[in-house]
């Protein structure tokens, strides 16, 4: 029997270990770890290059914000890994813009402000990249380069698109289409800016083809009920979807066209903002034959994209992965242009770079190389056009060399 | 089931805390951009905006008793309408767009105030506050699809403001406008909830009827005081546009309105204060968590919320001041007898 | 014929609405607390079907667990928070948001932001001739019409159902009268919740499952709470009926972005007019 006296006990070892742990926990808590400042490791001669990364680590588009910074993150360390800038290790300093505009400011002043980052990357959504633009290149005077495929238009100087265009997703594909579809197309789009501005040019594409758009109707983005707009597309004999409606608006779409017999009866969807992400969105049976045009795919199967996907998988796993419609082909564009930028500019100051970021080129990257096209701050990529069969995307066609960007000139 | 209130202090000589709150606020602001870097003045700058905003609330909620969830309305459409008369008539003269600012705010607030709140019949409490949040919400998805004012982007890279020809950069400029305009806006409305006009509001907000029973003409009232709301709101919105660069839905949304809800429960409602303080302390802990817990922290700013809801539903304030100097009470000091009667409980 | 298609839209999105608002509406009825969390007991009703699709057990098994899952949530949550707030309702709304920001937040954290699909229990459709009538679809609007079914026999014929009318009714007459307003509260808190969860499971094989689908049914599942008439059962189901038909129908005839904000005027306008809502039992 034993004599269990707790009032005269000592404190137990596990209830201190307890308290100890509780202790520091608060007290880490209180304190932060500052997790948002990336080292470089080692010992370095030079003071570091600041590089700032703005992206979504939460909120809707956390799905793209994520990969980014992980590409972001294993770029800069690779940088470092093979000797670092100009013999200066790269600091990347990440802040989170939350899909919240109004919280995006003052993370891009701290980075611009506070810590003084010699370069930002980042944003994901056109809204997201006008609020941040300002803070960043006009009163920080800071350079700024966005990754995402976007609606184009978008000519402030200092401020570097190394994603898709309009141009880059229509010119290719919708010939394509046409001849791997038919000639009546139907625009159904989400409201916002960047469906309207992609649907006007891609009319054009389709007119000059020979194509007839049938309609163009617009919902809000979350909008579940398309029965009416279904019933349009199956009476008049559509032969493809060219659709810009957006998640969550986008699974209950594809749904219900699917349920109408839309592919049974030969049709073709189409969605250029589709990449291997987009995938789990809906059932592969409804989505079957859906073909997309992006910079990159992973079945584009070369081996320089290759090695960097087995490289991402390594770090990050497969839950969110390195893919074009996420802006990460873009980070990682973005990031090894500017690379190339400063050895040629000698210097991290905005002017030299800038003028070397013009005309900057990279001989690999996934989906090949690319290169700037000078005076227009847009960057000229090879485009592929990929279809879903059963799940899985299979290329179909690769663009003759690199598509213009057809923005800015 | 009410809060208690210590009937039993009101023999012991009150001692205020509030002033000395102030005062310590204001002193801490005024010499801050000298100790502080750059980007914490900016921070404050924005933070003394908000806390414009949410002094607008508090206003209507803890002095009239008016449950707006749309003040974000009044504070988006200003910022919309003084960028686009900056970027499309090139006008931007301090002088200028913050006036139109609070004259934007001023018609937008009638006009909701004639749509909700006023009326034959009184609405109840959660009309107000529905019909209000749908007035941010309508409008936000408007403006989301207007390409006019650009839609989703909204209307980004605005110009500086300027008076005469010098530009109120952000910065300290900007703060020391920014702080101004906030002493100002609170200093009015400190005198105002302390006049006649107050003593009508506290009964308003304790019983509606009976005021009216008094012969006060309490739709006219209310409506003065939204109105007046949404003057400080637009203001608020007007100097946000530009210190930001931007405008956008956002500005105007649900979401924003709720913040300044929270801001203010969060700080102590019917203080004025508290406002402030509260739309500090959150702004605060929500840069910081962020920083912490980059992928997290929203989950922990909720917890957080919800912890402080829960364990202080009075707001920050009553951790320092005392229920009954919060309250508040009317009539001449030393005079026992008025002291108790105005000792009521806030809604 | 596109008579029977537009019939079929407005009946199914209904329907789910309809589970939705019931839920939101006996609990702002009872206890004056418009749940701000509200979207998200039916986030968390659709991911407990996840859940349960991706670790390969029966979809139609989560379905059914579903609002169980929920309804033990909500009623946890009601024990430990909003009960102490019944005095001040505006706190607990509030406390709601709070409560509602960490569960979507917490969702997201474990879906990594992404959407993701679940296939219904009931693949494909039936065709009528040219028309496709979605099967699981139509098994949502039979089983809402079973489950308010339920629901009237549950309240009119039950003793459990007449203690929770008469709380709804007239709360301080109820209390008086010896029924255990406590225990009612956190029944009906449970229930509504539950409730929450079922539509939740039910609609996720339709849309796909994120962590921000329960926040567009919130500022409409108040309004039509108010629309319908606080204080009765058949008022939620009204108002649910009336904005849930309005959302499905107006997009048919204009623009849906335009259509949106026509139901909520519609719906602000129809209770400025008629303040006790369409049918309204409360006596002020």
């Amino acid at each position: 029997m034993k004599n269990d006296d707790r009032s005269s006990r000592p404190l137990s070892a596990s209830r201190r270990r307890f308290l100890q742990r509780t202790s520091l926990l608060t007290g880490t808590i209180a304190l932060g770890g500052g997790s948002y400042l990336y080292n470089p490791k080692g010992v370095w001669a030079a003071d570091p290059i600041k590089v700032g990364i703005a992206t979504d680590l939460t909120g809707a588009i956390s799905w793209g914000g994520i990969p980014n910074s992980q590409v972001a993150k294993m770029v800069i360390d690779q940088i470092n890994q093979s000797g670092g800038l100009l013999g200066r290790p790269l600091q990347m300093i990440l802040e989170d813009t939350a899909t919240n505009e109004q919280l995006a400011v003052t993370k891009v002043r701290k980075l611009v402000t506070q810590d003084k980052v010699d370069v930002v990357f980042g944003g994901i959504t056109s809204s997201m990249r006008n609020a941040i633009k300002d803070t960043i290149v006009n009163r920080g005077k800071t350079l700024y380069i966005y990754p995402q495929l976007y609606e184009g238009k978008e000519c402030t100087p200092y401020l570097f698109c190394t994603g898709p265009t309009p141009a880059q997703q229509c010119d290719t594909f919708i010939p394509w289409l046409i001849k791997n579809g038919g000639k009546k197309f139907y625009l159904p789009s989400a409201d916002y800016v960047w469906p309207h501005t992609l649907n006007a040019y891609a009319r054009n594409v389709i007119v000059k083809n020979g194509g007839e758009v049938i309609g163009e109707e617009y919902f809000p983005v979350d909008h579940n009920e398309y029965s009416a707009t279904v019933n349009k597309i199956m009476s008049s004999g559509v032969n493809v979807v060219f659709n810009t409606t957006i998640p969550p608006g986008v699974a209950a779409f594809f749904k219900q066209l699917n349920e109408a017999g839309f592919q049974k009866k030969g049709g073709r969807l189409a969605c250029v903002y589709y990449d291997e992400n987009a995938l789990g969105i809906t059932p592969a049976h409804e989505i079957e034959g859906l073909a997309s045009c992006l910079d990159y795919f992973k079945a584009v199967n070369d081996p320089f994209g290759n090695q960097l996907q087995a490289e991402y998988g390594k770090l990050f796993g497969d839950k969110l992965l390195f893919t074009a419609g996420s802006g990460a082909t873009g980070m990682y564009r973005g990031i090894k242009l500017w690379e190339a930028a400063v050895k040629e500019a000698k210097s991290v100051k905005r002017e030299p770079v800038a003028a070397a970021l013009d005309h900057a080129k990279i001989s690999d990257g996934p989906g090949g190389g690319c290169e700037m096209v000078p005076g227009t701050r847009h960057v000229k990529m090879n485009m592929f056009t990929a279809v879903s069969k059963g799940g899985k995307y299979e290329i179909v066609e690769k663009s003759n060399g690199p598509v213009m960007p057809g923005e800015c000139a | 089931m009410s809060q208690s209130t210590d009937l039993s202090a009101s023999s012991l000589p009150l001692r205020k805390v509030i002033p000395w709150l102030e005062l310590a606020i204001l002193g801490a602001s005024l010499i801050l951009p000298a100790f502080a870097d750059d980007f914490w003045t900016l921070f404050l700058t924005r933070v003394f905006i908000l806390g414009l905003l949410a002094l607008s609330f508090d206003l209507v909620w803890g002095y009239a008793g008016i449950l707006s969830f749309g003040q974000a309305l009044f504070f988006g459409m200003a910022g919309y309408c003084t960028a686009l008369i900056a970027t499309k008539l090139d006008i931007t003269s301090v002088l200028v767009l913050l006036p139109a600012a609070g004259l934007v705010g001023l018609i937008v607030s009638l006009i909701l105030a004639f749509i909700v709140i006023l009326g034959r019949r009184v609405p109840t409490t959660v009309f107000v506050a529905l019909g209000t949040l749908t007035g941010s919400y309508v409008v936000e998805r408007l403006a989301r699809g207007w390409s006019y004012v650009g839609g989703q982007n909204g209307i980004p890279s605005l110009p500086r403001l300027t008076l005469g020809s010098h530009e109120i950069a952000e910065g300290v400029w900007f703060y020391y406008m920014a702080l101004g305009m906030l002493v100002g806006v609170y200093v009015v409305l400190k005198f105002l909830t302390r006049s006649q006009l107050g003593l009508v509001l506290a009964g308003i907000r304790q019983h509606e009827t009976r005021i009216t029973f008094f012969g006060y003409r309490v739709q006219h009232v209310k409506g003065i005081i939204f109105a007046l709301a949404g003057i400080i709101a637009g203001l608020a919105g007007g100097m946000y546009a530009f210190h930001e660069g931007y405008v956008g839905p956002g500005q105007l949304s649900p979401v924003l309105s709720t913040q300044v809800v929270l801001y203010v429960l969060f700080g102590g409602v019917g203080t004025l204060i508290g406002a402030v303080v509260g739309a500090g302390v959150i702004e605060y802990l929500s840069f910081m968590l962020s920083e912490q817990y980059q992928r997290l922290w929203p989950i922990f700013l909720g917890l957080l919320l919800l912890v402080i809801i829960m364990f202080r539903p009075t707001g920050l304030i009553g951790f320092l001041v005392s229920s009954r100097e919060r309250i508040g009470s009317f009539g001449r000091p030393g005079d026992a007898a008025p002291a108790h009667e105005a000792d009521k409980n806030p809604p | 014929m596109t008579i029977i298609p537009f019939f079929f839209d407005v009946l199914a999105y209904s329907a789910i609405f309809v589970l939705v608002v019931l839920g939101l509406g006996v609990i702002a009825s009872m206890m004056g607390i418009f749940n701000f969390a509200h979207g998200e007991f039916v986030l968390l009703g659709a991911y407990t079907v996840y859940l349960f699709h991706s670790s390969g057990l029966p979809v139609w098994a989560g379905m059914v667990a579903a609002p169980f899952v929920v309804g033990v949530v909500g009623l946890a949550l009601e024990r430990v928070v909003i009960r102490r707030f019944y005095a001040t309702p505006i706190v607990a709304m509030l406390g709601t948001y709070a409560i509602g920001l960490a569960l979507r937040e917490t969702v997201r954290s474990l879906l990594s932001g992404q959407f993701y699909s679940v296939t219904a229990p009931l693949v494909g459709s039936f065709s009528l001739g040219e028309i496709s009538i979605s099967r699981w679809r139509t098994a949502v609007i039979l089983i809402t019409i079973a489950v308010m079914v339920g629901c009237y026999l549950l309240l009119t014929r039950t003793r459990f159902g007449l203690q929770v009318r008469a709380a709804l009714e007239n709360p301080a007459l109820a209390r008086a009268s010896g029924i255990s307003t406590s225990r009612v509260y956190a029944a009906t808190f449970a229930f509504g919740s539950g409730l929450a969860g079922l539509a939740g499971g039910l609609m996720v094989p339709i849309y796909a499952i994120s962590a921000d689908m329960g926040v567009p049914f919130l500022i409409k599942s108040f309004l039509a709470v108010m629309l319908g008439g606080m204080g009765s059962f058949e008022g939620a189901i009204a108002g649910a009926a009336f904005v849930g038909a309005t959302s499905a129908a107006l997009p048919w005839a204009i623009k849906p972005v335009v259509a949106d904000v026509v139901v909520f005027i519609i719906a602000i306008a129809i209770v400025k007019v008629r303040p006790q809502g369409l049918l309204s039992k409360w006596r002020n």
